[in-house]
Protein backbone atom coordinates (compact mmCIF):
# COMPACT_ATOMS: atom_id res chain seq x y z
CA UNK A 1 0.00 0.00 0.00
CA UNK A 2 1.49 3.00 -1.12
CA UNK A 3 0.47 6.38 0.74
CA UNK A 4 0.80 9.39 -1.61
CA UNK A 5 -0.54 12.72 -1.18
CA UNK A 6 -1.20 15.21 -4.58
CA UNK A 7 -1.77 18.23 -2.89
CA UNK A 8 -2.73 21.72 -4.70
CA UNK A 9 -0.46 24.34 -3.51
CA UNK A 10 -3.15 25.99 -0.73
CA UNK A 11 -3.08 29.57 -2.65
CA UNK A 12 -5.22 29.60 -5.91
CA UNK A 13 -3.78 32.81 -7.15
CA UNK A 14 -0.75 31.44 -7.50
CA UNK A 15 0.61 31.58 -10.62
CA UNK A 16 1.89 29.11 -11.90
CA UNK A 17 -0.46 27.24 -9.58
CA UNK A 18 1.77 24.52 -7.71
CA UNK A 19 0.86 20.58 -7.16
CA UNK A 20 3.02 19.12 -4.48
CA UNK A 21 3.07 15.12 -4.49
CA UNK A 22 4.70 12.95 -1.98
CA UNK A 23 5.41 9.36 -1.78
CA UNK A 24 5.06 7.14 -4.87
CA UNK A 25 3.66 7.45 -8.07
CA UNK A 26 2.80 4.14 -9.73
CA UNK A 27 0.50 2.40 -12.27
CA UNK A 28 -2.15 2.07 -9.15
CA UNK A 29 -2.22 5.51 -8.18
CA UNK A 30 -1.57 6.93 -12.14
CA UNK A 31 -5.03 8.01 -12.57
CA UNK A 32 -5.39 10.54 -9.32
CA UNK A 33 -1.88 11.74 -10.31
CA UNK A 34 -3.63 12.89 -13.99
CA UNK A 35 -6.63 14.16 -12.27
CA UNK A 36 -4.50 16.07 -9.26
CA UNK A 37 -2.30 17.57 -12.71
CA UNK A 38 -5.27 18.58 -14.72
CA UNK A 39 -7.22 20.38 -12.05
CA UNK A 40 -4.05 21.60 -11.38
CA UNK A 41 -3.70 23.46 -14.72
CA UNK A 42 -7.50 24.27 -15.31
CA UNK A 43 -7.40 27.95 -16.69
CA UNK A 44 -3.51 28.41 -16.30
CA UNK A 45 -1.21 28.21 -19.22
CA UNK A 46 2.02 26.92 -17.01
CA UNK A 47 1.92 24.47 -13.75
CA UNK A 48 4.18 22.99 -11.61
CA UNK A 49 5.16 19.70 -10.23
CA UNK A 50 6.85 19.56 -7.09
CA UNK A 51 8.52 15.95 -7.07
CA UNK A 52 10.95 16.56 -4.56
CA UNK A 53 8.94 14.66 -2.14
CA UNK A 54 8.36 11.37 -4.32
CA UNK A 55 10.31 8.39 -3.57
CA UNK A 56 9.67 6.08 -6.84
CA UNK A 57 7.39 6.99 -9.43
CA UNK A 58 7.94 4.05 -12.62
CA UNK A 59 7.00 4.51 -16.11
CA UNK A 60 3.49 5.55 -16.14
CA UNK A 61 4.26 8.78 -14.22
CA UNK A 62 6.64 9.68 -16.99
CA UNK A 63 3.96 8.81 -19.35
CA UNK A 64 1.71 11.24 -17.44
CA UNK A 65 3.97 13.83 -17.40
CA UNK A 66 4.72 13.65 -20.68
CA UNK A 67 0.95 13.99 -21.79
CA UNK A 68 0.53 17.23 -19.01
CA UNK A 69 3.78 18.42 -21.05
CA UNK A 70 1.82 18.21 -24.44
CA UNK A 71 -0.76 20.46 -23.35
CA UNK A 72 0.89 23.60 -20.91
CA UNK A 73 4.15 24.83 -20.05
CA UNK A 74 5.62 22.33 -17.63
CA UNK A 75 7.99 23.11 -14.79
CA UNK A 76 9.32 20.12 -12.26
CA UNK A 77 10.89 20.18 -9.37
CA UNK A 78 13.35 17.88 -8.10
CA UNK A 79 15.97 16.75 -5.56
CA UNK A 80 19.23 16.60 -6.89
CA UNK A 81 20.76 13.26 -7.63
CA UNK A 82 17.99 10.95 -7.06
CA UNK A 83 16.14 7.87 -9.44
CA UNK A 84 13.53 10.74 -10.39
CA UNK A 85 16.09 13.09 -12.08
CA UNK A 86 17.76 10.12 -13.71
CA UNK A 87 14.31 9.05 -15.18
CA UNK A 88 13.74 12.33 -16.64
CA UNK A 89 17.14 12.41 -18.37
CA UNK A 90 16.74 9.43 -19.85
CA UNK A 91 13.35 9.73 -21.14
CA UNK A 92 14.19 13.41 -22.66
CA UNK A 93 11.18 14.71 -20.21
CA UNK A 94 14.11 17.26 -19.01
CA UNK A 95 14.23 18.48 -23.21
CA UNK A 96 10.02 19.63 -22.94
CA UNK A 97 9.70 20.53 -19.18
CA UNK A 98 11.64 22.91 -16.90
CA UNK A 99 13.16 21.00 -14.30
CA UNK A 100 14.72 22.78 -11.26
CA UNK A 101 16.98 21.21 -9.17
CA UNK A 102 16.57 21.77 -5.41
CA UNK A 103 18.83 20.62 -3.19
CA UNK B 1 -0.08 -23.02 -21.22
CA UNK B 2 3.53 -22.20 -22.27
CA UNK B 3 4.26 -18.54 -22.83
CA UNK B 4 3.60 -17.54 -26.57
CA UNK B 5 6.27 -17.46 -28.68
CA UNK B 6 6.62 -15.20 -31.96
CA UNK B 7 8.06 -15.17 -35.29
CA UNK B 8 7.59 -12.22 -36.89
CA UNK B 9 8.80 -12.74 -40.03
CA UNK B 10 7.09 -16.05 -40.49
CA UNK B 11 3.73 -14.63 -39.98
CA UNK B 12 3.33 -12.36 -42.61
CA UNK B 13 -0.64 -11.80 -41.57
CA UNK B 14 1.28 -10.33 -38.21
CA UNK B 15 3.56 -7.88 -40.11
CA UNK B 16 0.58 -7.08 -42.13
CA UNK B 17 -1.61 -6.41 -38.94
CA UNK B 18 1.50 -3.83 -37.48
CA UNK B 19 1.68 -2.61 -41.19
CA UNK B 20 -2.15 -1.19 -40.94
CA UNK B 21 -1.62 0.05 -37.11
CA UNK B 22 1.69 2.35 -38.61
CA UNK B 23 -0.38 3.71 -41.29
CA UNK B 24 -2.68 4.88 -38.80
CA UNK B 25 0.34 6.29 -36.83
CA UNK B 26 1.32 8.01 -40.09
CA UNK B 27 -2.01 9.82 -40.46
CA UNK B 28 -1.51 11.18 -36.94
CA UNK B 29 2.44 11.69 -37.32
CA UNK B 30 2.53 13.14 -40.78
CA UNK B 31 5.95 14.44 -40.42
CA UNK B 32 7.52 11.05 -39.63
CA UNK B 33 10.05 9.75 -42.12
CA UNK B 34 10.44 6.29 -40.52
CA UNK B 35 8.11 4.35 -38.11
CA UNK B 36 8.87 0.64 -36.78
CA UNK B 37 7.61 -1.96 -34.10
CA UNK B 38 10.70 -3.85 -32.71
CA UNK B 39 10.64 -6.75 -30.66
CA UNK B 40 13.55 -6.42 -27.68
CA UNK B 41 13.73 -9.75 -25.99
CA UNK B 42 16.80 -10.21 -23.77
CA UNK B 43 16.88 -13.98 -23.44
CA UNK B 44 17.39 -14.25 -27.42
CA UNK B 45 20.17 -13.92 -29.32
CA UNK B 46 20.42 -11.00 -31.26
CA UNK B 47 18.40 -9.67 -28.57
CA UNK B 48 16.01 -7.12 -31.36
CA UNK B 49 14.16 -7.90 -34.37
CA UNK B 50 11.87 -5.55 -36.09
CA UNK B 51 8.57 -6.33 -36.70
CA UNK B 52 6.79 -4.09 -38.89
CA UNK B 53 8.60 -0.91 -40.37
CA UNK B 54 7.44 1.88 -42.74
CA UNK B 55 9.72 4.53 -44.51
CA UNK B 56 13.17 3.94 -43.02
CA UNK B 57 11.78 3.56 -39.54
CA UNK B 58 13.11 -0.40 -40.01
CA UNK B 59 16.88 0.68 -41.09
CA UNK B 60 16.54 3.22 -38.23
CA UNK B 61 15.86 0.72 -35.34
CA UNK B 62 18.37 -1.85 -36.92
CA UNK B 63 21.42 0.90 -36.91
CA UNK B 64 20.50 1.27 -33.00
CA UNK B 65 20.34 -2.58 -32.31
CA UNK B 66 23.81 -2.53 -34.44
CA UNK B 67 25.81 -0.99 -31.39
CA UNK B 68 24.66 3.30 -32.02
CA UNK B 69 22.07 2.96 -29.39
CA UNK B 70 19.15 5.22 -29.65
CA UNK B 71 16.05 6.04 -27.79
CA UNK B 72 14.29 2.52 -29.29
CA UNK B 73 17.38 0.86 -27.06
CA UNK B 74 16.79 3.37 -24.31
CA UNK B 75 12.94 2.64 -24.34
CA UNK B 76 13.44 -1.01 -24.01
CA UNK B 77 16.00 -1.44 -21.49
CA UNK B 78 14.90 1.57 -19.19
CA UNK B 79 11.05 0.77 -20.06
CA UNK B 80 10.04 4.10 -19.97
CA UNK B 81 9.43 6.62 -23.15
CA UNK B 82 12.32 8.11 -24.75
CA UNK B 83 11.97 11.51 -26.18
CA UNK B 84 14.92 13.04 -28.54
CA UNK B 85 12.89 16.98 -29.87
CA UNK B 86 15.91 17.30 -31.56
CA UNK B 87 18.47 13.91 -32.35
CA UNK B 88 21.45 15.89 -34.09
CA UNK B 89 22.20 17.91 -31.03
CA UNK B 90 21.10 15.20 -28.85
CA UNK B 91 24.55 13.88 -26.44
CA UNK B 92 22.66 10.53 -25.43
CA UNK B 93 23.76 8.54 -28.31
CA UNK B 94 27.40 10.01 -29.50
CA UNK B 95 27.14 7.16 -31.98
CA UNK B 96 24.57 7.78 -33.49
CA UNK B 97 24.77 10.22 -36.45
CA UNK B 98 23.89 11.13 -40.47
CA UNK B 99 27.43 9.61 -41.12
CA UNK B 100 27.15 6.54 -38.86
CA UNK B 101 23.52 6.11 -40.25
CA UNK B 102 25.33 6.58 -43.61
CA UNK B 103 27.75 4.60 -43.55
CA UNK B 104 25.46 1.63 -43.23
CA UNK B 105 22.71 2.68 -45.38
CA UNK B 106 24.29 5.30 -47.95
CA UNK B 107 20.91 5.18 -50.18
CA UNK B 108 18.83 7.10 -47.79
CA UNK B 109 21.75 9.74 -46.56
CA UNK B 110 19.62 12.65 -47.59
CA UNK B 111 17.24 10.93 -45.14
CA UNK B 112 19.03 10.41 -42.38
CA UNK B 113 20.83 14.02 -42.87
CA UNK B 114 17.08 15.42 -43.04
CA UNK B 115 16.26 14.06 -39.51
CA UNK B 116 14.96 16.33 -36.70
CA UNK B 117 13.38 14.69 -33.82
CA UNK B 118 12.60 11.16 -32.81
CA UNK B 119 10.51 8.92 -30.18
CA UNK B 120 9.98 5.37 -29.15
CA UNK B 121 7.48 3.88 -26.44
CA UNK B 122 7.78 0.46 -24.78
CA UNK B 123 5.40 -1.66 -24.09
CA UNK B 124 5.88 -5.22 -21.61
CA UNK B 125 5.59 -8.13 -24.32
CA UNK B 126 6.26 -11.00 -22.18
CA UNK B 127 9.05 -10.93 -18.66
CA UNK B 128 12.31 -10.07 -20.46
CA UNK B 129 10.56 -8.76 -23.61
CA UNK B 130 9.61 -5.69 -24.50
CA UNK B 131 7.92 -4.46 -27.82
CA UNK B 132 8.55 -0.85 -28.60
CA UNK B 133 7.24 1.84 -31.22
CA UNK B 134 9.34 3.85 -32.96
CA UNK B 135 9.45 7.39 -34.47
CA UNK B 136 11.97 9.30 -36.51
CA UNK B 137 10.47 12.32 -37.71
CA UNK B 138 11.75 15.30 -40.03
CA UNK B 139 10.62 18.00 -37.63
CA UNK B 140 11.61 18.80 -34.18
CA UNK B 141 9.46 16.22 -31.96
CA UNK B 142 7.87 17.30 -28.65
CA UNK B 143 5.91 15.95 -25.83
CA UNK B 144 2.93 15.61 -28.29
CA UNK B 145 4.78 12.83 -30.72
CA UNK B 146 5.18 10.86 -27.27
CA UNK B 147 1.68 10.90 -26.49
CA UNK B 148 0.93 9.84 -29.84
CA UNK B 149 2.94 7.25 -29.91
CA UNK B 150 1.17 6.02 -26.47
CA UNK B 151 -2.17 6.80 -27.80
CA UNK B 152 -1.36 3.18 -29.88
CA UNK B 153 0.52 0.86 -27.43
CA UNK B 154 -2.60 -1.27 -26.67
CA UNK B 155 -3.00 -1.46 -30.46
CA UNK B 156 -0.10 -2.92 -30.93
CA UNK B 157 0.03 -5.00 -27.82
CA UNK B 158 -3.41 -6.38 -29.09
CA UNK B 159 -1.96 -6.86 -32.45
CA UNK B 160 0.92 -9.07 -30.74
CA UNK B 161 -1.66 -11.20 -28.75
CA UNK B 162 -3.64 -11.89 -31.49
CA UNK B 163 -0.44 -13.46 -33.35
CA UNK B 164 0.59 -15.22 -30.61
CA UNK B 165 -3.02 -16.96 -29.87
CA UNK B 166 -2.70 -17.82 -33.52
CA UNK B 167 -6.58 -18.77 -33.17
CA UNK B 168 -8.05 -16.62 -35.63
CA UNK B 169 -11.47 -14.39 -36.26
CA UNK B 170 -12.85 -13.55 -32.85
CA UNK B 171 -9.42 -11.85 -31.48
CA UNK B 172 -9.18 -10.05 -35.29
CA UNK B 173 -12.70 -9.03 -35.16
CA UNK B 174 -12.35 -7.53 -31.95
CA UNK B 175 -8.88 -5.60 -33.12
CA UNK B 176 -10.44 -4.56 -36.43
CA UNK B 177 -13.49 -2.94 -33.87
CA UNK B 178 -10.86 -1.26 -31.60
CA UNK B 179 -9.46 0.06 -34.00
CA UNK B 180 -12.30 1.12 -35.75
CA UNK B 181 -14.70 2.90 -33.04
CA UNK B 182 -11.86 2.68 -30.07
CA UNK B 183 -12.44 0.44 -27.21
CA UNK B 184 -14.33 3.25 -25.38
CA UNK B 185 -17.15 3.14 -27.62
CA UNK B 186 -17.57 -0.57 -27.57
CA UNK B 187 -17.32 -0.79 -24.01
CA UNK B 188 -20.14 2.19 -24.09
CA UNK B 189 -21.82 -0.12 -26.42
CA UNK B 190 -22.30 -2.77 -24.10
CA UNK B 191 -22.90 -0.84 -21.27
CA UNK B 192 -26.10 0.55 -23.17
CA UNK B 193 -26.79 -2.81 -24.52
CA UNK B 194 -27.10 -4.15 -21.13
CA UNK B 195 -28.56 -1.60 -19.39
CA UNK B 196 -30.65 -0.59 -22.16
CA UNK B 197 -29.60 3.06 -21.46
CA UNK B 198 -28.67 5.99 -22.91
CA UNK B 199 -24.88 7.24 -24.22
CA UNK B 200 -24.76 9.62 -21.58
CA UNK B 201 -25.59 7.26 -18.73
CA UNK B 202 -23.40 4.48 -20.15
CA UNK B 203 -20.17 7.10 -20.17
CA UNK B 204 -20.82 7.81 -16.73
CA UNK B 205 -21.05 4.60 -16.02
CA UNK B 206 -18.07 3.73 -16.91
CA UNK B 207 -15.86 6.83 -15.43
CA UNK B 208 -17.39 6.13 -12.38
CA UNK B 209 -16.21 2.48 -12.89
CA UNK B 210 -12.94 3.69 -13.71
CA UNK B 211 -12.77 6.40 -10.77
CA UNK B 212 -14.02 3.72 -8.17
CA UNK B 213 -11.47 0.93 -9.33
CA UNK B 214 -8.62 3.38 -9.78
CA UNK B 215 -8.33 1.78 -13.41
CA UNK B 216 -7.84 3.84 -16.55
CA UNK B 217 -10.92 3.98 -18.65
CA UNK B 218 -9.37 3.16 -21.87
CA UNK B 219 -7.53 -0.58 -19.91
CA UNK B 220 -10.97 -0.74 -18.17
CA UNK B 221 -12.66 -0.35 -21.58
CA UNK B 222 -10.53 -2.77 -23.54
CA UNK B 223 -10.63 -5.24 -20.82
CA UNK B 224 -14.35 -5.42 -20.11
CA UNK B 225 -14.49 -5.66 -24.25
CA UNK B 226 -11.95 -8.86 -23.88
CA UNK B 227 -14.12 -10.15 -20.89
CA UNK B 228 -17.73 -9.68 -23.44
CA UNK B 229 -15.69 -11.08 -26.16
CA UNK B 230 -14.67 -14.06 -24.04
CA UNK B 231 -11.54 -14.04 -25.75
CA UNK B 232 -8.35 -13.80 -24.67
CA UNK B 233 -8.61 -13.08 -20.92
CA UNK B 234 -7.04 -16.66 -20.10
CA UNK B 235 -4.28 -16.07 -22.47
CA UNK B 236 -1.07 -15.37 -20.33
CA UNK B 237 -0.26 -17.80 -18.34
CA UNK B 238 3.21 -16.59 -17.16
CA UNK B 239 4.52 -13.23 -17.53
CA UNK B 240 2.95 -12.55 -20.96
CA UNK B 241 1.33 -9.58 -21.47
CA UNK B 242 -0.03 -7.35 -18.99
CA UNK B 243 -2.48 -5.30 -20.67
CA UNK B 244 -5.00 -4.86 -19.54
CA UNK B 245 -3.74 -6.42 -16.05
CA UNK B 246 -5.76 -7.79 -13.33
CA UNK B 247 -6.95 -5.23 -11.51
CA UNK B 248 -8.60 -3.27 -14.94
CA UNK B 249 -9.90 -7.60 -15.52
CA UNK B 250 -11.52 -7.56 -12.09
CA UNK B 251 -12.91 -3.80 -12.65
CA UNK B 252 -14.21 -5.04 -15.96
CA UNK B 253 -15.66 -8.82 -14.05
CA UNK B 254 -16.99 -6.64 -11.38
CA UNK B 255 -18.40 -3.70 -13.45
CA UNK B 256 -19.99 -6.29 -16.02
CA UNK B 257 -21.12 -8.35 -13.30
CA UNK B 258 -23.19 -5.23 -12.04
CA UNK B 259 -24.81 -4.67 -15.57
CA UNK B 260 -25.86 -7.92 -16.07
CA UNK B 261 -27.60 -8.10 -12.61
CA UNK B 262 -28.94 -4.33 -12.99
CA UNK B 263 -33.02 -4.63 -13.96
CA UNK B 264 -33.46 -3.34 -17.46
CA UNK B 265 -35.46 0.00 -17.58
CA UNK B 266 -37.68 -1.80 -20.51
Amino acid sequence: MTHSRFALDSDPRQRPPVLVVTGEIDLANVGEFEKAMVQAGAGAPAVTIDLTGVDYCDSAAVRALFSMAASTELTLVVGSAGHITTLLGISGLDRVATVVVRD
Amino acid sequence: MPAPTFQARDDSGTSDLLERILDRVQRDLPGAVGLAVSLHDRSHDPAGTVLATRGVGGQFVDAQLDGLGGPAIDASEHQVPVLSPLLWSDDRWPALSPESLTARDPGHQSVWQAISGAAATPGVWRADATVVLSAVLGEAADASTITTLIGYEQLITAAMMTAAAREGSQIADMLAVLQSRGAIEQAKGAVMGALRCDADTAWSMLRRASHDSNVKLRVLAVALVELIGGAPAEQPAVGAPIVPDEAARRAAGLLWAVLSAAPRSD
